[in-house]
Order: C-alpha cells, then sequence, then structure tokens
C-alpha cells in the first residue's frame, strides 16, 4: 500500500470571503447562462414579458400620477397613510413568499442535497439561496412599487436625489422582510418541523383575518356613503394602524416622503435629504443585522432541519374522494370509460398537487373577495356592466394563466409514461379529449360561479347575466381548446418540468393566443352592450353616433355579438383541437 | 477510518436502523447489501451528514459527522443514486466548483480536474452544458467530482446504475487501484456479483439490523454451504422469517 498524502496537504476549508466568492461566481455563472439558454430558446416569451411588463408599468405609473395629482392637491397627509399601508402590506406578502421560496430552496432542492455533502458553511448555503429567492422577491416589488414611487415624485416635483434614492430605498427595504422569512423558515423547520404546515397555515389565516378585517371595515355601511369625507376619515382612522414607528415599512415612507421633499422654490432641500439618508441607513443596518441573525441561525439549524425533514414520516393519508372516483371512473356507458379513466387520474394527480391547486385557490379565492365587495360600490347601469366586462375579462386571463401553466404541459408530460399509455388499449384521441374535459369541466364551474357573484353584487339584469356566462362558457371552451389543442400539437415528451415546457415556445404561444382570444370575446360582446345601455341611462344626454357605431347602439347588435362570440368559442375550440388531434395520432414516442 | 457507533437512526416510530456498530479500515472496499427498505440509504445518509442520527455517533477520519461536518466532508467524496449536477453549468466548470470548495491551489485543480476527465473519458462533453448529459454521461460526471480531491473514504450509493459495461470496468479498475493506495470505500449495492468481486469484507443489513459482517468465505462458512453462490447465500440471509430461499 502507497502513502497517500494527508488531505491538508492538498484540501483545505476555505475562509469565508474565499467560499462567499466562490457562491457569488457559482450565482453569476447560472445567471448568466440561463439568460443565455433563455435568449437562444425562449426569445418570444422574454420579449413577451419585457413588453407587457413594460406596458404594466407604463399604465400603473399613468394611474399613480392621475391618483397622487388629485390626492396631493386634496391632503398631503393622505400620500404618508397610503404609502404605509401599501408598504406594510407588502412586508407582510413578502415574508410568507421569501419564507416560502427558502423552503423550496434550502430543503427540497437537489441543489441543497449537494452542498449539503460537501464541506461548505451552512450559513453560505443560506446565503446562496437566500440570493435566489430575494431575486424573486425583488423583482414584483420593484415592478409593483416603483411606478407608484416615480409617479408620486413627478406629481411632487421632487428634486434628482428622490429618484436616485428610489431603488436603494426599495432594494434596502426588501432585505428585512426577505430575512424575517428565512429565519423563521429554518426555526420553524429545525424546532418545529411538524408544525410547521400548522403555522404557515395560521400566518395565512392571520394575514387574510387582518387584510379582511380591514376590507370590512372600510366598506362595510358604506352604501350609502362611500368617497364621502366621513367615509374617507373611516378609513385613514382604520390605515393608521400601519403607521407604527417600529415597523419597517414607516422607515420606508418616512424616508422616501422626506427625499421627495423640496424648498418652497422648488430646489433640493438638503436637511429633507439627510433625513432621507438617516431613514436609508436605518433600513441598511437592520437589514445587515438581520443578515448576521440569520447567518447565526443557519449555522444552528440547517443542517438539524434538514435531517428532522427528512425524518419525518408522511402520515397515511384518507382519501376522502375516493368514492367520488369510482363514481365517475363506473358511470356512464362502457365505451367511454377509458376517457373517463383518464379524467379521473388527472383529477387525482390535480388534488394531491398542493403546486396546483393552491394556486388555484389563491387566485380565484382573492378574485371571489374582490367580487364580495363589489356591492360597496353604487353604479349607473351602464358603469355596472362596464364592470361586469372587466371581471370577465380577468376571469378569463387567470384562467388563461392556469390552461397555459397546467394543462398545456398535460399531453407532454404523458411522454414519459407514454409506453403504459401506449400498451392501454385507449385511443390515442382519448387521452386529448380527456385532457380538454377535465379542463373545460374544471374551469367552468368556479368561472361562471364566480361571474354569477360578480354580477349579482353589481346588480346587473338577468339578461346581462345570461350574457357574462354565455362568454364565460366559451371563454372556457375556447381556452381549453387552445391550450390543449397546441399541447398535443407541440408537445416535448423528453422534458419533465411543466415549467419548462410551459415556458418554451408553445407554451408563450398558447398564452399569447389566449390572451387575443379574450379581448376578441370581451370586446365584441361589451360594445354594443356598452353602447346600448349608455343610449338607454343618459337619453338625450347621450350624443347619438353615427353609421356602424349608431347600429352596434341598437338592440339586435348585442344578440349579434352573441352569436359572433359563440363562434369564436367554437373556432377557438375546434381548430386546435384538431391540429392536436392530427398531429397526436401520428406522434412516435 | 469510517466509525459507527451504536447508530439508531428512527423515522417515527419506524426504526430505520438499529443499533449499528461497524468500523472499516483504511483501504477497505466494503460493500452494503440488504433488500429494500433494509436501511443502506438511512445509513448512507447518515454518512455523508444529510442525516443526523437519533442515538450513537458517525466518525470518519476521527471527526465526527454532527459536531464537526465540515472537517469530516474535507475527507468524503460522496456518489449519490441519482446524479445531482447544475443543469446550467458545464462538465468541466462543475468539476471546477467542487475542486474550489475543496480548497484545492488552482494548479493542482487544473490538473485534477484534466485527470478525471480523462479518466472517465468526458473530454468530447465536458464543455457542454449537464442539461445535455444522458444519466451515463451525469454519473461519470459525479464519479470524477467525488475523486478529484483524492478522498480517504468515497461513499457510493448504488454506483452503477446507468453506467455502460465500459464505465463500469473504468470505475471497477479505478476503485481497485484507489483502494490499494489507502482509499476507503463504502458502497451500497443491489449487484451481488460486483460485491463479490470487489469488497474485502460485506455487511447485510435487514430490517436495519446488521445481519451478517465479514467476508464473502465467511459467510459461506457460517451459512455452512460451501459450495454455492452469493446470491443463494444472501437469499437465504434477507428471506422473510419463515419462508425459504
Amino acid at each position: 500500500m502507497t502513502p497517500r498524502p494527508a488531505p491538508s496537504d492538498t484540501v483545505r476549508y476555505l475562509s469565508f470571503d474565499a467560499e462567499s466568492r466562490l457562491f457569488l461566481r457559482l450565482r453569476a455563472t447560472l445567471a448568466w447562462e440561463t439568460l443565455r439558454s433563455m435568449l437562444a430558446d425562449s426569445r418570444l416569451r422574454l420579449t413577451l414579458v419585457a413588453v407587457l411588463s413594460g406596458l404594466f408599468w407604463a399604465a400603473l405609473y399613468g394611474l399613480f400620477v392621475e391618483a397622487f395629482t388629485f390626492l396631493d392637491a386634496l391632503h398631503a397627509g393622505v400620500i404618508s397613510l397610503l404609502f404605509n399601508a401599501f408598504f406594510s402590506s407588502l412586508m407582510i406578502m413578502l415574508v410568507f413568499s421569501t419564507g416560502i421560496l427558502m423552503y423550496g430552496g434550502m430543503y427540497c432542492s437537489t441543489e441543497a442535497r449537494l452542498l449539503l455533502t460537501l464541506p461548505a458553511r451552512p450559513e453560505m448555503i443560506y446565503a446562496h439561496k437566500f440570493r435566489e429567492a430575494i431575486w424573486f422577491s425583488t423583482w414584483g416589488f420593484v415592478l409593483l412599487g416603483s411606478p407608484m414611487l416615480a409617479a408620486y415624485g413627478v406629481a411632487r416635483g421632487a428634486a434628482w436625489p428622490y429618484f436616485v434614492l428610489m431603488l436603494p430605498f426599495m432594494l434596502a427595504f426588501v432585505v428585512i422582510p426577505a430575512s424575517l422569512g428565512g429565519i423563521c423558515c429554518m426555526v420553524l423547520v429545525a424546532w418545529m418541523p411538524r408544525l410547521r404546515v400548522h403555522a404557515l397555515s395560521l400566518g395565512v389565516t392571520a394575514a387574510c383575518v387582518v387584510a379582511i378585517w380591514l376590507g370590512w371595515s372600510m366598506f362595510s355601511h358604506t352604501r350609502i356613503d362611500t368617497m364621502s369625507a366621513a367615509w374617507f376619515e373611516r378609513t385613514f382612522a382604520t390605515l393608521a394602524v400601519t403607521e407604527q414607528k417600529l415597523l419597517p415599512s414607516w422607515w420606508l415612507s418616512s424616508g422616501l416622503l422626506e427625499a421627495a421633499r423640496t424648498q418652497r422654490d422648488g430646489s433640493l432641500s438638503l436637511p429633507a435629504l439627510a433625513e432621507a439618508l438617516k431613514f436609508l441607513a436605518l433600513l441598511v443596518a437592520n437589514g445587515m443585522m438581520l443578515q448576521l441573525l440569520a447567518g447565526w441561525v443557519a449555522r444552528l439549524a440547517y443542517r438539524r432541519g434538514y435531517s428532522a425533514l427528512a425524518g419525518e414520516v408522511p402520515a397515511r393519508r384518507r382519501r376522502p374522494l375516493g368514492s367520488f372516483d369510482r363514481f365517475l371512473g363506473g358511470a356512464g356507458f362502457a365505451t367511454g370509460r377509458p376517457l373517463r379513466l383518464l379524467i379521473v387520474k388527472d383529477l387525482r394527480l390535480f388534488r394531491r398537487d398542493i403546486s396546483q391547486w393552491s394556486q388555484f385557490l389563491i387566485f380565484f379565492g382573492l378574485l371571489g373577495l374582490y367580487f364580495v365587495n363589489l356591492r360597496s360600490f353604487n353604479y349607473n347601469n351602464a358603469y355596472a356592466s362596464m364592470i361586469g366586462y372587466l371581471n370577465l375579462a380577468v376571469v378569463g386571463l387567470i384562467l388563461s394563466t392556469f390552461t397555459t401553466r397546467f394543462v398545456y404541459p398535460m399531453i407532454s408530460l404523458e411522454g414519459r409514461r407514454f409506453w403504459i399509455l401506449g400498451l392501454l388499449p385507449v385511443h390515442r384521441d382519448q387521452i386529448v379529449w380527456s385532457k380538454f374535459l377535465f379542463s373545460f369541466v374544471g374551469g367552468l364551474l368556479p368561472c361562471c360561479s364566480l361571474m354569477l357573484l360578480s354580477d349579482c353584487m353589481l346588480g346587473l339584469s338577468w339578461w346581462m347575466i345570461a350574457q357574462h356566462e354565455l362568454c364565460c362558457l366559451m371563454l372556457c371552451m375556447g381556452l381549453s381548446g387552445i391550450a390543449v389543442g397546441l399541447g398535443a400539437r407541440m408537445p416535448d415528451l423528453r422534458e419533465s418540468s411543466p415549467a419548462k415546457i410551459s415556458s418554451g415556445f408553445g407554451g408563450t404561444l398558447s398564452l399569447v393566443i389566449s390572451s387575443l382570444f379574450i379581448m376578441l370575446v370581451v370586446v365584441v360582446a361589451a360594445v354594443p352592450t356598452h353602447l346600448f345601455l349608455l343610449a338607454s341611462t343618459l337619453g338625450p344626454a347621450f350624443s347619438a353616433p353615427e353609421g356602424l357605431l349608431a347600429w352596434a347602439a341598437g338592440p339586435w347588435a348585442a344578440v349579434l355579438s352573441l352569436v359572433v362570440v359563440a363562434a369564436l368559442g367554437a373556432v377557438a375550440t375546434v381548430v386546435p383541437l384538431w391540429l392536436g388531434l392530427r398531429s397526436f395520432r401520428r406522434l412516435e414516442a | 477510518m469510517i466509525e459507527f457507533d451504536h447508530v439508531t437512526r428512527t423515522y417515527g416510530p419506524k426504526t430505520a436502523v438499529s443499533d449499528l456498530t461497524l468500523a472499516i479500515p483504511r483501504g477497505e472496499l466494503f460493500a452494503l447489501l440488504g433488500p429494500n427498505g433494509a436501511g443502506k440509504t438511512t445509513t448512507i445518509r447518515m454518512l455523508v451528514g444529510l442525516l443526523h442520527p437519533t442515538r450513537g455517533a458517525i466518525r470518519v477520519c476521527g471527526h465526527d459527522l454532527v459536531k464537526d461536518p465540515g472537517a469530516a466532508h474535507l475527507h468524503l467524496g460522496y456518489v449519490p443514486d441519482e446524479p445531482c449536477l447544475y443543469d446550467k453549468l458545464t462538465g468541466r466548470e462543475f468539476l471546477w466548483f467542487i475542486a474550489d470548495m475543496f480548497g484545492m491551489p488552482r494548479r493542482l485543480a487544473g490538473e485534477r480536474v484534466d485527470r478525471e476527465i480523462e479518466h472517465f473519458e468526458l473530454g468530447e462533453f465536458a464543455d457542454d452544458l449537464a442539461e445535455s448529459y444522458s444519466l451515463g454521461m451525469k454519473q461519470r460526471l459525479v464519479f470524477a467530482s467525488s475523486l478529484l480531491h483524492d478522498p480517504d473514504v468515497l461513499i457510493l450509493d448504488e454506483p452503477m446504475v446507468g453506467l455502460d459495461p465500459r464505465s463500469v470496468r473504468i470505475v471497477k479498475d479505478l476503485l481497485e487501484a484507489r483502494t490499494r493506495e489507502g482509499m476507503t470505500v463504502f458502497m451500497s449495492t443491489h449487484t451481488l456479483a460486483m460485491a463479490e468481486e470487489m469488497a474485502d469484507r460485506v455487511g447485510i443489513m435487514v430490517r436495519g439490523q446488521l445481519r451478517f459482517l465479514g467476508t464473502i468465505a465467511e459467510l459461506r462458512e457460517q451459512m455452512a454451504l460451501e459450495s454455492t453462490t452469493l446470491e443463494r447465500l444472501y437469499l437465504e440471509l434477507t428471506a422473510p422469517r419463515g419462508s425459504g430461499p
């Protein structure tokens, strides 16, 4: 046996700085390679994201400029209250979102498993995963917050330092709730692994209760005096709870307000700027302190938590919906049984995949909450109808994100199981039809219920409700047809990640076509109805249009628009499905 | 080199590994055998520091894996049953990352990266992103990364999964050469032929307990089945109580 050199001769424990640099280099390389492959493979999606983000930013900016010009003239103190309410809400959301992201990154990823078997310090692995999580958190926060802050600066006539300091303020702020989220995540997993689901549920419930309480206290008993001085007064009193001086959101709001403050002649106010910098320093110092604390917690808790989590035994779950599945699989004619069994299989997968149903529940739940509050405002007929159509568009857009994200990849995901399906006595058409029916029925129930809720809250007539329900039916049918048809036309049978499949060219195309289809349906249905209602509401005050518009304002135009909507729905369903079925029949797995 | 000192690991009410005491000296190739659910993967995961023992201690080169995981990991190389790689790094970048993580001097790291690329015949695709690799290519890259720092202890969990016959031969030759140089290998496997061919000692684990520990010859002696194959002995030992092989 030849002597081996001691490990200390060839390997050594890295210093903090060297390890930190190594992880930074790794992050930079991964980011660069990801960007490069996105530019090479997903140009359409990247362009779409950039253009839509730009449009979203510009729309928000315009809205906020108008709002701030109005509010600044009304009462300058309102702005501080609004900033505090906005940032404190975002702060709570950031704690939860970063906590969840950190949980996924630190405890459920294969990368974490690799790093924990290397001589890497736990606090460095935490910092590495934190950088990943904070990128996602910051992106959304900046996209939402920056148009508002830029609009405020413009409306207020702020000097240049305000615009320069805007981004550093936002970044320094994000670190605080994100670190808190990371710390909570590690503590919960290490010391309360069995309690983490309960703790998370409790936290989310508490946040929802606070949100509902705020909403309720603002809008209850306000059918008569909404937007009146008394209503504003009561709302301000309720929101004052967010103006606690110990909250980082208050430091951020105060710092930004100080930075925007100018002298009477509109020139830069140095004392105000110094005050703003103090608030920025406060945010930075607290962020750094929390990072140190998070590093210390990681050192104590990360490996221990990882081990504790891996040692958990999944509870043997009861399957309460088993009898429903059996009923669905067994009911009906024998010839349709394979189709029904495929639907039951997809239903089971959907129920057992928390990422699918939780997103479904959150988005449609929030929409439901908003619709319930619609009663608080008083509208005339034409205005209510317009809001109803906007709600229809929102329901359609949310459904389209689900059909693109979850339904479009369904056929591709069967690729790995193709040998099972290929050996079964199932016609390929039945696989495609089962996905379509699953998506159509699954989307129809929540969407039609939500539209009914929205219309009832808006006090719309039965004619309008029927019209919206028909549009909803066509949207569900068309969106399912587009997602399933294109999914079958352009399957990626080698990819196992649904996120990657939906973010490819086919998924992006499905999203674009879906959005165009929604816009078409809503515009075709809304314009004649809206014109007709305007004419009947305003009476002689309505300046009568001429030509095509005059005809569009007539009662027959509304009926014809529904025929067109039905035709659009049929085309959006039949054409992609036909293309998909034809292509899927020829597919060689 | 590896010491299990009365190690027990439980998952809720279930005991996955029960009071395991085992010492593996330098230069030995040890194969852990056992049916599915016997506790092999739990043992391996404790040995690489992913799981902490519920009771007892594990030491690698004298370093306790719970109290001083960093020092223990400097001596360890690990090849998991499923290769963990960064999809957006090339094979070469991944090897450099691992070399840097072990704090190897640049020149030495460069030499070792080239050496392992040559050993595992990775040259053709070393500069492609790992996302384009097949399972076998990924497994070869993981092998290469685990040997970069010439670890004192190499831990292999089902190492031959996904490897073609040529790669299997490369790995076998390499393991033989490295154990001759003093590297200790702890391997979990279902491939009895490989254990028979390569292992100095085998351990047979059944329902969390080490049912047998020794050489193949000792196993034959113990079972009083002089002429039989390892497969037959293994089935005899691991058969559920009350049933034959």
